[in-house]
């Protein structure tokens, strides 16, 4: 069947051409829709109950608000420098783009009061007047104003006075994160001087880091594309070899975002390592391709007959190892993360236009482009290099070890290394907690500075727990029930007072107790809310008169229909994560969670996300791994008509995995979003290695008169040499990412996608032939093998020059 | 017809040449006041093409048509920004009426005799303030500038008499709809302003013993339950220099509280996008704003007659339309106004000031304003104000003042918050919750005892 479609297609080369002409035209039309954007939500497991409740209530957490840290270096704030600083930036936050102007939030501002009762009434006034204290005793009195302020002293200065925070918050509708964080970015840099950090956090400034340093992501795709390049002039050297994968994997790429283009389907820019690592799979592809096409050439002699038996004998192979791919790449979208299915998606099909590129149009170009000078060497014909003489020794030596007697001694150590490696990888933890966000390095601007103002307020670790009403146009607003304010205060008071309590907790009834107490005269005794809807909601109009309900937005809603309870604790560290949900719950428990008004929902903020992402590695990790190696074994049982292969396939692939695993183990590193997207292509694109030897030491067999060491090492000396370059090409692509990204998400993932890609060829190496040694399977000397890459060249070639004893091609071609 | 004699474009580079003049009174073919002071009819000191919306478009729009976003390209620079972009993206529309050539139709009786009456009498001192030239005493009524050639004198006819009446008392019922649509929050409330100077009517210019205060202004909620008696109360004083006190009181707590002075950027109550400072364009004390310039004369579309539904609706509500649920924006009526001011000024008196600056188009027959805009300080729009006016007749049905005059004053106003697109509207109404009903005069009551004091405010709006 192959060589049938392998003769037509080079019978028709003018309509199959056109054929991928107008198909790559198609795509590229659909170019100009291609976004590369990052949505961060869709970073979150959809189907996850703590990210619905993120979903419904975004406003809560305050996703949209920047927090700048102004910190006196060895002093505190009370001086006219530093306020003057406070005042001006400030002031400059709100010339921000994007910036709501009603929700700027510091103790320069005039939202920032203090309240006096007097025998008439209660007087409102602004910690700081209509300027900048000037003299010692405007600044005393300013630091004055600041104690007599319960909000200003928990949340806008810090305890030990050295610390004071401007928060801003943003139109989400009006937000250009670019641009929003290059003015506020520059603003921080401004304002640094000999006495005085300033640090800059909250989400839109890491959205802003992050769009920043995506930027940088296409300079180093340039670098890495260019290193791909070089490798491959630098191994084929010759312009055929060379424009032929380039041609190919461009025109591959071209469907591949063409096809999201048209699906109107944004990319994630942070998982643009995996088009990289196709493209690198399809440099690769074609490099042994295109290496077979030399050989076949050198035979017949006829660049259009070597085209049509070189795209028959490779065809099956070639589709096998790509489905493998594919499989790897679709199966990721198995974990609910709408980022990840789109780039599944994205991806899933960019491989899957690898087989009509890599397999039709290469042998197109293939009998298009003039013949190469250097085929004979290319081929191996006459002298070898120094290099490539050790190269073949190291292989041999490999190959040494899968045989014979020394089979037993790496069977042993094998199997301790499996077991070894099973014991450490199942004792691996989930998550990577990182105080900030894990997409950077800790050391970074942004983490440094989340560290810095988790030290001096009650900072960014916070769970919300979330008040709903059920008629979101209840009249009565539910913020202003005294069920809610109640329930929120019995709340705050079970968890403050379990073991491991938060380091600060807010609601609206806080507001209300201080509204309460000062509207009714200022004596402490007056905080405590009456549990009555009309004193309830006589204190909630007290707090808001005068004022947007923008300016609690972090906790309740415009409509004052729903509203949350922040709890903030110390780190983010799995322990604190794990108490933090479990007291939670408890006093959720214990005051319900069904009232006549709302239901109350656990939860959303920074705590319970990380949660949600945990939750969903723990679900998916190891089902992804299990669905991949069903699929991949009835691909490959069928593929070589044994179900003995499959598993002789697969067996590597899982080891390196959970070599892996076991690593990570031991340098501390815990299963997060990047391993589960590095084991789904570990497994899918590794087992190409496999596939490349097990198809070869079928081809073997039959040359080396069943010899299973002879097959071996002639396996391990011809097809190694294929692995190694693919491998290599697979490090040059990818490795960089570890070194050049500011990213460290990306960078993780080039890592541990460079590990597992190193432990796989070093498997497919070792541990394949070892497995074949030792099982001996029947379906090695059959000839009728889907993958079978033999060909009787004697058939076609016009001088015959030692065909029948060549190795690689004794085979069938029927 | 003057068409013959002045070419198309005569009437707006005739504006555009008083404009870079910057001295230059109302009028392009003959001067404005003395055709109002004779009564006579306004259009005469226009060409055509500024009085007649069928020649400014070149047959485009004519009175009758509905100006959608398939037409409003055509009328694009006789309306301010905001509504230009209400109407072309957001399904708002606004029907097309005659123009008014009768000014008297354009004020409140009494106001516009004190206005001719005391033509030529008002001067600024050397603090700014605006007195009688004669005395150096506060203003004695009427417009101070009815031919406002300046831009503070433009600001000085909007700031010393807000409603153009005494005293009024306006019961208005109140919407506030979210970007989606939906109504967020609705109020009814009620808002008195009592003028202490500058009176037109019997007993004198001055309330005896307040010639140091412009205006009482109060303003108290009646529904929802939640807010009713939720009141404030606004003094200020006649030196322009000088902010208003400001308190509120909360009837659950019977507690007055004193805001800062200077709080004039922040709304009185829970989801309304109106600050104290956007109160007819003239919110803040006019000498605590500066930099006040016309930068523009030209025509504009305004809604100054034809905007009453008091013969439609017994409670003198509106229609409303467009937007994501077909009711973010009231029905209007809008003219072609020949002469608007377009005034500019910047909060410099406020150094905490969100606002950079703010816009005013000022019709140059009443002095008042018919469209405003502010900026914040980027730059960047961020919310509109657009009063509707007109004499109170609505077909058969006329509402009269105690003089038997047909009354005039603002019908609705619609505040749109473009850069969080939230958009408060609201009408005046004949009556809101707790049975308070509009009013333009005090019919011999006490209205300061009864409206305008910090314990007359602790008893309004509740029960």
């Amino acid at each position: 069947m192959r060589y049938k479609i392998a003769k037509w297609v080079m019978q028709h080369r003018g309509l199959s051409t056109g054929f991928f002409v107008i198909v790559t035209l198609f795509f590229a039309a659909g170019l100009r829709n291609v976004e590369l954007k990052t949505i961060f939500s869709d970073l979150l497991p959809k189907d996850d109950p703590f990210v619905q409740v993120f979903k419904d209530h975004p406003n809560f957490g305050s996703p949209l608000t920047v927090t700048i840290m102004v910190k006196r270096r060895g002093g505190d704030i009370y001086n006219t420098e530093t306020l003057a600083k406070v005042w001006k930036m400030t002031r400059d936050i709100d010339l921000a783009p994007g910036v709501d102007h009603d929700q700027i939030l510091s103790i320069a501002t005039e939202k920032a009061r203090y309240a006096e009762a007097t025998p008439d009434g209660i007087d409102m006034r602004p910690l700081m007047g209509d300027h900048v204290p000037s003299t010692q005793e405007e600044v005393d009195a300013f630091k004055s104003n600041v104690e007599k302020s319960p909000n200003a002293r928990n949340f806008l200065v810090s305890a030990d006075g050295s610390s004071t925070l401007i928060n801003a918050t943003f139109i989400e509708q009006r937000l250009d994160y670019g641009e929003a964080f290059k003015y506020v970015h520059d603003l921080v840099m401004k304002n640094q001087d000999a006495h005085h950090r300033v640090y800059l956090a909250g989400q839109p400034a890491l959205t802003g880091w992050v769009y920043e340093y995506e930027s940088e992501m296409f300079k180093i795709f340039a670098v890495t594309l260019g290193a791909l390049i070089l490798a491959l002039a630098l191994y084929m050297r010759n312009v055929v070899g060379v424009v032929t994968p380039i041609v190919t994997s461009l025109t591959a790429a071209i469907w591949g975002f063409g096809f999201v283009g048209w699906l109107k389907s944004p990319i994630e820019p942070l998982l643009m390592i995996v088009p990289l690592l196709l493209v690198a799979r399809s440099f690769s592809h074609c490099v042994q391709f295109t290496e077979r096409y030399y050989e076949i050439y050198s035979h017949v002699g006829d660049r259009v007959k070597a085209a049509e038996i070189t795209m028959g004998v490779m065809m099956a192979p070639s589709v096998l190892g790509i489905f493998t791919d594919i499989v790897g790449i679709f199966l990721i979208a198995i974990a609910p993360i709408p980022a990840m299915e789109r780039f599944a998606l994205f991806c899933g099909f960019w491989a899957v236009w690898l087989i009509p590129t890599g397999v039709l149009l290469i042998s197109l170009l293939l009998a298009a482009l003039p013949a190469p000078k250097n085929v004979d060497r290319l081929v191996g014909k006459g002298p070898q290099s120094l290099f490539m003489r050790a190269f073949k020794a190291v292989l041999v030596f490999i190959a040494s070890l899968t045989f014979g007697k020394r089979a037993r001694v790496t069977t042993v150590l094998v199997a301790c290394l499996a077991v070894f490696s099973t014991y450490e990888a199942l004792r691996i933890k989930i998550g990577n907690p990182t105080e900030g966000s894990n997409l950077l390095w800790d050391d970074s601007e942004f983490n440094t500075a989340v560290r810095q103002i988790n030290r001096n307020f009650p900072g960014i670790n916070t769970l919300e727990v979330v008040f709903e009403a059920k008629n979101q146009r209840d009249p009565n607003r539910v913020d202003h029930q005294a069920d809610t304010v109640m329930t929120m205060l019995a709340l705050q008071n079970l968890i403050e007072s379990a073991p491991n309590p938060p380091r600060a907790t807010l609601s609206l009834g806080d507001y209300l107790m201080e509204g309460n107490r000062l509207f009714a005269g200022g004596d402490p005794r007056w905080m405590p809310l009456d549990p009555r809807n009309d004193a309830v909601n006589a204190a909630a109009s007290a707090v808001l008169m005068g004022s947007s309900p923008k300016a609690f937005s972090n906790i309740i809603d415009f409509e004052q229909q729903n509203g949350t309870v922040t709890l903030w604790y110390k780190d983010n560290k799995q322990d604190t994560v794990d108490a933090a949900l479990a007291e939670a719950r408890k006093a959720v428990a214990a005051v319900g969670t069904d009232h006549p008004s709302f239901l109350i929902r656990l939860g959303t903020g920074t705590i319970a996300l990380q949660q949600a992402m945990n939750n969903v590695v723990e679900r998916f990790h190891w089902v992804i791994l299990l669905c991949l190696n069903v699929v991949i074994l009835l691909g490959c049982s069928f593929a070589y008509r044994s179900f003995v292969a499959g598993l002789i396939l697969l067996i590597p692939v899982n080891l390196s995995t959970l070599i892996l695993g076991a690593s990570m183990h031991l340098m501390g590193i815990g299963l997060d979003i990047n391993s589960l997207m590095v084991a789904s292509i570990g497994v899918g694109v590794g087992i190409d290695y496999g596939i490349y030897l097990l198809s070869r030491i079928c081809e073997e067999y039959h040359a080396h008169n069943h010899d299973w060491g002879r097959t071996i090492t002639a396996s391990l000396t011809t097809t190694g040499k294929a692995i190694m370059f693919t491998a290599s090409i697979m490090f040059i692509g990818i490795l960089p990412w570890y070194f050049l990204s500011s990213l460290k998400f990306m960078a993780d993932m080039g890592l541990l996608l460079v590990l597992i890609m190193l432990i796989n060829m070093v498997l497919a190496l070792v541990v394949l032939p070892l497995l074949v040694y030792l099982i001996k399977p029947r379906f090695v000397a059959r000839k009728d093998l889907l993958v079978g890459e033999g060909v009787d060249l004697s058939m076609y070639a016009s001088v015959d020059d030692d065909v029948a004893g060549s190795p690689a091609v004794a085979g069938a071609y029927k | 017809m003057h068409i013959k004699k002045y070419d198309f474009n005569y009437g707006r580079r005739a504006l555009l040449e008083k404009t870079l003049k910057g001295v230059a009174g109302a009028g392009v073919l003959a001067p404005l006041w003395p055709l109002i002071a004779n009564g006579a009819d306004t259009s005469k000191a226009y060409p055509d093409e500024l009085t007649s919306i069928e020649m400014y478009t070149k047959g485009k729009v004519k009175v009758g048509d509905v100006i959608t976003a398939a037409n409003v390209d055509a009328v694009k620079d006789l309306l301010d920004p905001i509504a230009y972009n209400q109407v072309k993206t957001m399904g708002r529309k606004i029907t097309i009426v005659k123009p008014t050539t009768d000014a008297s139709k354009l004020f409140q009786s009494g106001y516009l005799d004190a206005t001719l009456r005391n033509k030529g009498k008002a001067k600024f001192d050397a603090n700014g303030n605006i007195v009688t030239a004669d005395t150096g005493k506060p203003w004695i009524g009427g417009n101070p500038f009815p031919d406002a050639k300046t831009g503070n004198e433009a600001i000085a006819n909007l700031t010393l008499s807000w409603g153009r009446h005494d005293f009024s008392i306006y019961a208005i019922r109140d919407w506030d709809i979210a970007p989606t649509g939906e109504t967020a929050y609705q109020y009814d409330f009620v808002w008195a302003e009592y003028n202490a100077t500058g009176r037109t009517g019997k007993g004198g210019p001055y309330l005896p013993g307040k010639e140091d205060i412009l205006r009482f202004q109060s303003v108290w909620f009646t529904s929802p339950q939640d807010t009713a008696g939720t009141s404030f109360l606004n003094t200020w004083y006649y030196d322009q220099r000088k902010f208003p006190d400001l308190i509120g009181y909360l009837p659950a707590f019977r507690r007055v509280r004193t805001f800062p002075a200077n709080q004039r950027f922040e709304p009185l109550v829970s989801g309304v996008t109106i600050f104290l400072s956007d109160a007819w364009a003239a919110g803040d004390p006019m000498l605590t704003w500066g930099n006040y310039k016309i930068i523009e004369r030209k025509p504009h579309l305004g809604a100054i007659s034809a905007n009453w539904y008091g013969g439609r609706n017994a409670n003198w509500e509106r229609p409303v339309h467009g937007g994501p649920k077909g009711q973010t924006f009231f029905d209007t009526n809008m003219e072609l106004i020949p002469e608007v001011i377009v005034l500019e000024a910047e909060p410099v008196g406020y150094p905490r000031a969100p606002v950079g600056k703010k816009r005013v188009y000022i019709d140059v027959r009443n002095q008042m304003f018919v469209a405003y805009i502010t900026f914040d300080r980027r730059g960047e729009m961020w919310k509109s104000f657009e009063p509707g006016f007109c004499q109170y007749i609505d077909g058969n049905t006329v509402q009269k003042d105690s003089a038997g005059n047909p009354i005039w004053s603002w019908t609705h106003v619609m505040t749109h918050d473009i850069q969080s697109n939230r958009m408060s509207r609201f009408v005046q109404a004949r009556e809101v919750t707790g049975g308070y009903k509009s009013a333009y005069d005090d019919g011999g009551q006490d209205v300061y005892s009864k409206y305008l004091t910090s314990q007359a405010i602790q008893r309004l709006g509740v029960g």
